[in-house]
C-alpha cells in the first residue's frame, strides 16, 4: 500500500511549514499569496490522507471545498496586488502598515 | 336612575372631546355654548336622579351601577362604577347647577379672548372630574376624580400661561394637591391590604370593627391629608390664594362648585372611617377651626379683591370641616351648598367689577363704584351679607346650624364654637371692608379714568343672568332647613349619613344670637373704619406685617422644604458627587487610557507579525491540547 501514513503527514507538515515561513518572512505580496497557497495545499494533503486512511469521503470533499476557496482567495488577493501596483505603491507588505496602533 | 347618572357624568366629557376634536372648525363663541349646554344636560340628569330618589323608600336610595371591570389583579377587582345616593345626588346638583351658571357666565367674561376653545374644554373637564369624584362608586374612582380635579385646576390656574406668576401658582396648587393625593393613595394601599377591596361598603364595615386601632387611624389620617390639601386647610392651605391667578370664573368654579368642596365631601362620604378614628375626626374639626380664624385674620389685610374672597373661602371651608369633624355632616353639607351659591355670586360680581375696571384688582384704587354699577353693588352686598351670616340669607342658616352643633358637641366642641363665633366677627369685618372699599365713598381718580360701562350685548347678558340667579339662590338657599320649622336637607341625607350631634332649640337660639350679633358688630366696625375710604389696610404695625406675610407659612415651607433641600443637595454635590463620583470617573478613565496606550503597541500594522502571532498561538494551543490529553 505504498508509503505509510507517517510519510504523508510529514510531507503535509513540511509543505505547511514552508508556506507559513514564506508568509512570515517574505515581503512581496505575490510571494505571500503563493505561500498561502502552499499552506492550503499542505492542509489539503493531510485531509485527503486521513480521508483515505479512514475510508471516509468527507475529507476529500472538504479538500475540494478548500481548493474552491483558495481559487477565489487568489482572485481577490491578486486583485488587491494589482490595485496596489496601480496606485504606484511599493509592493512590500511591510510598508502597508496604515493600521499601526 | 343610574342611566341618568351616567348621562350626568359623561355629558361634560363629551363636550371636552367635541371641543378638542372640533378645533378651529368651531367658532369660539360656540365652544362656550357647547360647554354650557353639556353642563346643563348634566344638571337636568342630576335633577332626574333627584326626583327618582325622592320617590324611593329610604332603604332603596343607594344604587351602584358598574359599567365594566376597570382594574383586576388577583382577587382585587375595581369596577368603573357610579354611586347614586342622596349625598352624591346633592353634590351632583351643586356641581352641575352652580357649574352651569359659572360656565355660562364665562361666555360673557371670556368673550374676545384668544384661547376661548381651550378655556371651555378645560372648564368642562373640570366639571367632569368633579362629577367623577362625587359619583365614583368606590374609593379608587373617587381617587381618579380627585386626581383629575387636581389636573384641571392646574390647567385652569395656569390658563394665562404667558404670565410667570400664573404658571408658578398652577405648579404650587398641583404640588400641594399631590401631597394630599399621595397620603390618600397610601391610605388606600393600607385599606387594600386589610380588606382586599376599595368599595365603600367593605371599608366602612372593616372600620366599624376596628374602632380605634392604629390601622384605621392611619387610613383616616391619610384621607384627612387628601382633604386638607384639596380644601386648602391648614397645613396645606397656601396654594389657594395664589390660585387667584386664574381667570375669575375659574376662581368661582374652584371655590364654589368644584375642587375645594371635595375635601368636605370626602369627610362626609367616608364618615364611618372617621367615626372609627375619633381623634383624627376631631383633628379635622380643630384644623378647620384654626384655618377659619387664620384665614379671617389674613383677609383683613389683603388688598386684592379676589384674594379677600379666596381667604373667605378658606375660612368658610374651615366651618365645614369644623362641622364635619364634629359629626354634624348634614350641617356641613348645608353650608357647602349655601357657600356654593354666595361664593359663586361674590366671585362673579367681582368678575364684573374687574371687567369694568379693565382688569384692575386692587381695592385701594377702586371706590365709589356704587354709582356706576348699582345692580352689581346689590348682588355683591347680598353675597357679602350671606357670607357674614346675616338672616335671612343662606349663610345664616347654614353657618349657625354648624355653630349650634358645635355647642352641642361636648367641651371640645364648645372650644371650637368660641373660635367659630370669633370667626363670624372677622367675616363681617373683612366682607364689609371689601364692600366699602370697592363701592363706598366717592369715585377714585382711577375709577373715573378707567371705568367703562358694560354694554348690553349678548355676552353681557350671560354674565348678568348668572349673577341674578345666584343672587336669588343666595337669599333663598338657606330656607330649605330652618331650625324648629323643617329640616329638608338633613332628612334627605339621612339614609346616607346621619349626623351624630343634634343641637337643642336653646343651643340653636344662642348660637344664632351670638353669631349674628358678632357678625353685625364686624360689619359695624368695618363701617366705622373703612366707609370713609381713608384707610385701606388696618393699621397696627406688628400684626399687619405678620398677616401680610400670611403667618409666614410660605416662608416656613420655603425653609423646611426648599432651602433644606438646597442645602442637602449642595452638601451631596460637594461631599459626594464631586470628590467621589466625578473623581473616580477621572481615575477610571486615566487607568484605561494608560493601559490602552501600552496595549496598542501590539498593533504594529505589519501583516507578518499578525501571521506570526496566529501561527504562534495555534502552535501553543496545539501543544496545550496534546499535553492536556
Amino acid at each position: 500500500m505504498g508509503p505509510n501514513l507517517t510519510w504523508y503527514i510529514a510531507v503535509s507538515a513540511f509543505l505547511f511549514a514552508i508556506g507559513a515561513l514564506g508568509v512570515m518572512l517574505r515581503r512581496s505580496p505575490l510571494i505571500v499569496l503563493l505561500s498561502i497557497e502552499i499552506m492550503l495545499n499542505g492542509a489539503n494533503l493531510a485531509l485527503i490522507t486521513f480521508a483515505r486512511n479512514h475510508a471516509d469521503m468527507s475529507g476529500q470533499i472538504f479538500a475540494l471545498t478548500v481548493m474552491a476557496v483558495a481559487a477565489s482567495e487568489v482572485v481577490v488577493g491578486l486583485g488587491l496586488i494589482v490595485a496596489v501596483h496601480r496606485r504606484r505603491l511599493d509592493l512590500d507588505v511591510d510598508k502597508l502598515s496604515t493600521l499601526r496602533g | 336612575m343610574t342611566a341618568a347618572a351616567w348621562v350626568c357624568l359623561f355629558s361634560p366629557l363629551a363636550a371636552v372631546v367635541l371641543i378638542i376634536l372640533g378645533g378651529t372648525r368651531l367658532p369660539r363663541r360656540v365652544t362656550g355654548y357647547i360647554a354650557t349646554a353639556s353642563v346643563a344636560v348634566a344638571f337636568v340628569a342630576a335633577i332626574v336622579d333627584f326626583i327618582a330618589i325622592l320617590g324611593r323608600s329610604d332603604s332603596d336610595q343607594s344604587q351602584i351601577s358598574t359599567a365594566w371591570t376597570w382594574l383586576s389583579a388577583g382577587s382585587f377587582n375595581v369596577g368603573l362604577s357610579v354611586l347614586v345616593d342622596p349625598l352624591s345626588v346633592l353634590m351632583m346638583l351643586i356641581v352641575t347647577g352652580v357649574g352651569m351658571l359659572i360656565v355660562g357666565y364665562s361666555i360673557g367674561y371670556m368673550d374676545g379672548d384668544d384661547e376661548e376653545r381651550r378655556y371651555f374644554a378645560y372648564m368642562a373637564l373640570f366639571v367632569f372630574s368633579m362629577l367623577l369624584l362625587v359619583q365614583g362608586g368606590n374609593l379608587l374612582m373617587l381617587l381618579v376624580g380627585w386626581g383629575l380635579v387636581g389636573l384641571s385646576s392646574y390647567l385652569l390656574i395656569g390658563y394665562n400661561h404667558e404670565r410667570p406668576q400664573a404658571v408658578a401658582a398652577a405648579k404650587k396648587a398641583f404640588i400641594m394637591n399631590a401631597f394630599g393625593d399621595a397620603t390618600m393613595a397610601l391610605a388606600f394601599f393600607l385599606l387594600i391590604q386589610r380588606t382586599g377591596s376599595l368599595s365603600f361598603q367593605s371599608s366602612f364595615q372593616w372600620a366599624g370593627g376596628e374602632t380605634g386601632t392604629w390601622a384605621v387611624n392611619l387610613v383616616a389620617l391619610g384621607l384627612l391629608g387628601g382633604a386638607v390639601a384639596k380644601s386648602a386647610q391648614l397645613p396645606l392651605q397656601t396654594w389657594l390664594p395664589d390660585a387667584m391667578e386664574g381667570p375669575t370664573p375659574v376662581s368661582a368654579l374652584i371655590h364654589a362648585a368644584t375642587m375645594v368642596t371635595a375635601g368636605v365631601y370626602l369627610l362626609v362620604r367616608t364618615a364611618p372611617i372617621f367615626e372609627a378614628a375619633i381623634h383624627v375626626q376631631q383633628l379635622a374639626a380643630g384644623l378647620g377651626a384654626a384655618t377659619l380664624l387664620m384665614a379671617g385674620l389674613i383677609a383683613l389685610v389683603q388688598t386684592d379683591i379676589k384674594r379677600v374672597i379666596a381667604y373667605s373661602t378658606m375660612s368658610q371651608i374651615g366651618y365645614m370641616f369644623l362641622g364635619a369633624g364634629l359629626g354634624a355632616y348634614a350641617n356641613a353639607m348645608f353650608l357647602l351648598m349655601a357657600h356654593a351659591f354666595f361664593k359663586a355670586l361674590l366671585f362673579l360680581s367681582a368678575g364684573i367689577i374687574i371687567h369694568a375696571l379693565a382688569g384692575e384688582q386692587d381695592m385701594r384704587r377702586m371706590g365709589g363704584l356704587k354709582r356706576y354699577l348699582p345692580k352689581t353693588y346689590w348682588a355683591f352686598v347680598i353675597g357679602a351679607l350671606a357670607l357674614a351670616g346675616i338672616p335671612p340669607l343662606a349663610g345664616f342658616f347654614a353657618k349657625d346650624s354648624i355653630l349650634a352643633a358645635a355647642l352641642a358637641a361636648g367641651t371640645y366642641g364648645q372650644i371650637l364654637f368660641v373660635v367659630g363665633v370669633l370667626g363670624t366677627f372677622l367675616t363681617g369685618l373683612y366682607a364689609f371692608r371689601m364692600v366699602f372699599l370697592v363701592f363706598g365713598g366717592e369715585p377714585s381718580p382711577f375709577v373715573q379714568e378707567h371705568l367703562h360701562r358694560p354694554d348690553r350685548s349678548e355676552p353681557w347678558i350671560w354674565m348678568a343672568a348668572a349673577v341674578a340667579v345666584l343672587s336669588v339662590l343666595s337669599v333663598v338657599g338657606g330656607w330649605i332647613q330652618i331650625p324648629g320649622a323643617w329640616s329638608l336637607l338633613s332628612d334627605f341625607l339621612a339614609p346616607t349619613v346621619e349626623s351624630v350631634v343634634e343641637a337643642s332649640g336653646a343651643q340653636e337660639f344662642w348660637a344664632s344670637v351670638l353669631a349674628v350679633a358678632l357678625g353685625i358688630a364686624g360689619i359695624a366696625v368695618a363701617w366705622a373704619a373703612f366707609s370713609a375710604r381713608t384707610l385701606g389696610v388696618p393699621e397696627w404695625r406688628p400684626a399687619r406685617t405678620v398677616l401680610e406675610h400670611k403667618f409666614y407659612f410660605d416662608e416656613l415651607y420655603d425653609v423646611i422644604f426648599y432651602r433644606s433641600a438646597v442645602v442637602l443637595t449642595a452638601t451631596l454635590r460637594d461631599g459626594i458627587e464631586r470628590p467621589l463620583v466625578l473623581g473616580s470617573l477621572g481615575e477610571i478613565a486615566a487607568v484605561v487610557r494608560r493601559a490602552s496606550s501600552e496595549l496598542r503597541e501590539v498593533q504594529t500594522g505589519l501583516v507578518r507579525t499578525y501571521a506570526l502571532a496566529i501561527a504562534g498561538s495555534v502552535t501553543i494551543l496545539a501543544f496545550v491540547f496534546v499535553w492536556v490529553k
